[in-house]
């Protein structure tokens, strides 16, 4: 390996690690860092580019393992390089794998706007819509709307323990829509004001049931409580395959006092209390009105017929660990 | 307000405004004490002057804090007690005073203890619980089954945006308890491995609805949803006579600065930020409340009312809901 690429590889430290803290904050987001990380890895790497990928790959999914956005994407591109590799030799491979990914961007680009054109339909002049977390589905949704010329307004929570819910607030405010920030602990009592849950999601399982950020469920529960719909924003690229397959979807559950306790509070209590923040929660598809993908909205119960539309039943697809075994191979 | 306030009176006025004094059963307290310092530093010479001087101080106290209804509890009951006790000097007037507040202040001291034992009892052996924001009560009903050896771990909720979760969670830990501290966010996602949730309460209306710290209704819908029990400790005082008259609870809207800091909130001045701090809790989804006077149905909240203060839907009432127990029993 040359000290080049060595030293361009000890990125995947630090991506891992923003992706496990949350730094890097919506799904589609990590994908396209892991993305941003394989670009400007295989500039200096050359050949050392195979030798690596797949310790690469498994230290980027270890990292955020309930973002099926990126395993999604990242089967994706190794499906597209390995059969690259296979017709044209590992060093064409080489050469095209920023292609490769700039063709994966442009197809969930795509995604993105369809599911935000769909979303728009739903929003009403005159809507309170609440959002927990950051989303960019969602704030694609929201100008989209804002675009048709719809008047409403966003309760977006702090989402608390990484409070992503400002960077949310702020960008949807400076967008020009009326935004009211509240604490996570707030949402039943303002949801009687609320004609709309819209929120995104890190991965769809089989059974419809949602996976986001911590927090969402309760949303959600107390939606249902209110008789306010909840739509979840989510491209089929969500969807998580190996859940047909029994497959649980793994959350991450932190336990960095920081993320909680105030500095000068901390002396107090160290020592004394442990906390556990899980960073995701499961909604149950009872809970959930729609989700909108860019095959139009669908039930949450029908995820698997989408899923078998694109893949089959039972869906045709080679797991990750088989992809990065052929990539050894090569 | 103009006239003289003593410093003392001043100082507990502060602290309860700026919540350096916080929790219904603390701020009690401290109003009884205020009206006890007051009395005992009154400085002029007549009976006359006293009572109108107690009057006004005691509208002070109770300014404070406009939706804690303990407050105004804890001053009607030194108050009803200094004009019933018919003093006919100044000494004696400031004595009923300084009595009545000790009285208060030993009842609610006991009151805790009381519904410690109580709610313990609503506890089994290997219970995990979960609590809310700080609530003197409800931590004395976990300590008190930790002591008896029922409970060792308990789920703190941070409690945003003022953190009081902090305060429990150091308070159960020093009694001895597995202490796990999570995110307000993450309310649903324990609930599964909780058994019983145990929270306090800031006022209690006529119906049994709960008025508690922002988030305590979702935690009850949550548990509500998990069929975890739903305990509300509280005493008798924080029941509020003015909801038997159709009343509202008004809901305090706290500074954004609680939730964001000046920075932000000058860099992003078209974000509003909402800080209601405290919701409300339908009784349907309370399974008790422990009391010191006893374990009740939420929807027997009237019961409580109804011993303190009568059957009172009377005009005189519906103006002057504190003053009515004397007029009423004529003493």
């Amino acid at each position: 390996m040359s000290q080049q690429c060595r030293e361009i590889a000890t990125r995947v430290d630090a991506l891992a690690s923003d992706l496990r803290h949350g730094r890097i904050l919506g799904s589609t987001e990590a994908a396209y860092a892991a993305f941003s990380f394989l670009s400007d890895v295989v500039k200096v790497c050359g050949r050392d580019f195979v030798k690596y990928l797949p310790s690469w790959v498994e230290t980027i999914i270890d990292a955020r393992p309930t973002s099926m956005v990126m395993s999604n994407l990242l089967r994706e591109f190794l499906i597209g390089f390995v059969n690259e590799a296979k017709r044209s030799g590992v060093e064409a491979a080489i050469e095209k794998v920023a292609a490769i990914i700039d063709k994966i961007n442009e197809e969930i680009e795509h995604t993105k706007k369809i599911v935000a054109r769909v979303g728009a339909k739903r929003i009403v002049n005159g809507d309170v819509i609440l959002t927990h977390s950051y989303s960019t589905s969602v704030i694609r949704i929201f100008e989209e709307a804002l675009r048709e010329g719809k008047n409403f307004s966003v309760y977006v929570t702090e989402s608390r323990p990484l409070g992503e819910g400002l960077v949310a607030a702020e960008k949807i405010a400076k967008m020009g829509i009326d935004t009211t920030l509240i604490v996570d602990s707030a949402v039943r009592f303002v949801m009687k004001k609320i004609s709309k849950v819209i929120v995104g999601a890190d991965a769809v399982a089989a059974n419809g049931a949602i996976v986001n950020k911590a927090g969402t469920s309760a949303i959600a529960l107390a939606a249902k409580e209110a008789r306010t719909r909840v739509l979840v924003a989510a491209g089929t690229y969500k969807f998580g395959i190996e859940t047909v397959f029994g497959e649980l979807i793994e959350g991450i559950v932190l336990n960095d006092p920081e993320l909680i306790i105030p500095r000068n509070r901390m002396e107090e209590l160290t020592g004394k209390v442990i906390v556990r923040e899980p960073i995701f929660d499961v909604t149950p598809p009872e809970y959930i009105d729609a989700i909108i993908t860019e095959h139009g909205l669908i039930a949450p119960q029908a995820v698997p017929i989408l899923i078998k539309e694109k893949y089959g039943l039972p869906p045709r697809v080679k797991s990750i660990k088989e992809l990065l075994k052929e990539v050894r191979s090569l | 307000m103009s006239e003289y306030v003593p410093e003392g009176v001043r100082k507990i006025w502060l602290d309860i405004k700026e919540m350096r004094i916080r929790g219904a059963g603390r701020i009690a307290r401290a109003g009884a004490r205020a009206l006890a310092i007051a009395a005992e530093e009154f400085k002029g010479r007549n009976l006359k002057d006293f009572m109108a001087y107690m009057e006004r101080i005691a509208e002070f106290v109770r300014s404070a804090r406009p939706t804690a209804v303990s407050l105004p509890n804890a001053v009607a009951y030194v108050m009803n007690r200094l004009k019933r006790s018919g003093a006919s000097s100044l000494e004696e007037a400031v004595r009923a005073v300084v009595n009545a507040a000790e009285e208060f202040i030993e009842y609610s001291l006991n009151a805790v203890r009381i519904i410690g034992e109580l709610g313990a009892k609503r506890l089994e052996n290997g219970d995990v619980v979960m609590t809310h924001c700080h609530s003197t009560a409800a931590v004395s009903v976990i300590a008190t089954a930790h002591n008896q050896g029922k409970v060792h771990r308990v789920y703190v909720k941070e409690t945003r945006p003022k953190m009081q979760g902090l305060i429990t969670a150091k308070a159960l830990a020093d009694a001895g308890l597995d202490v796990i501290l999570i995110p307000d966010s993450s309310v649903r996602y324990f609930m599964k491995k909780v058994n019983k949730v145990v929270v306090g309460a800031d006022t209690i209306a006529a119906n049994g609805a709960v008025i508690n710290k922002i988030g305590t209704s979702m935690v009850a819908l949550a548990a509500k949803e998990a069929r975890v029990r739903m305990y509300v400790a509280s005493e008798t005082y924080k029941f509020s006579p003015q909801t038997v008259i159709g009343e509202l609870v008004p809901i305090e809207v706290r500074s954004p600065l609680e939730i964001v800091t000046e920075e932000w909130l000058n860099r992003n001045p078209e974000v509003k930020v909402y800080n209601p701090v405290f919701d409300v809790t339908p009784p349907e989804y309370i399974d008790a409340i422990i009391t010191e006077k006893g374990v009740i149905p939420p929807q027997a909240a009237i019961l409580i009312l109804l011993e303190e203060y009568g059957l009172t839907l009377t005009e005189s009432f519906i103006k002057e809901p504190y003053e009515l127990r004397e007029s009423e029993l004529g003493e």
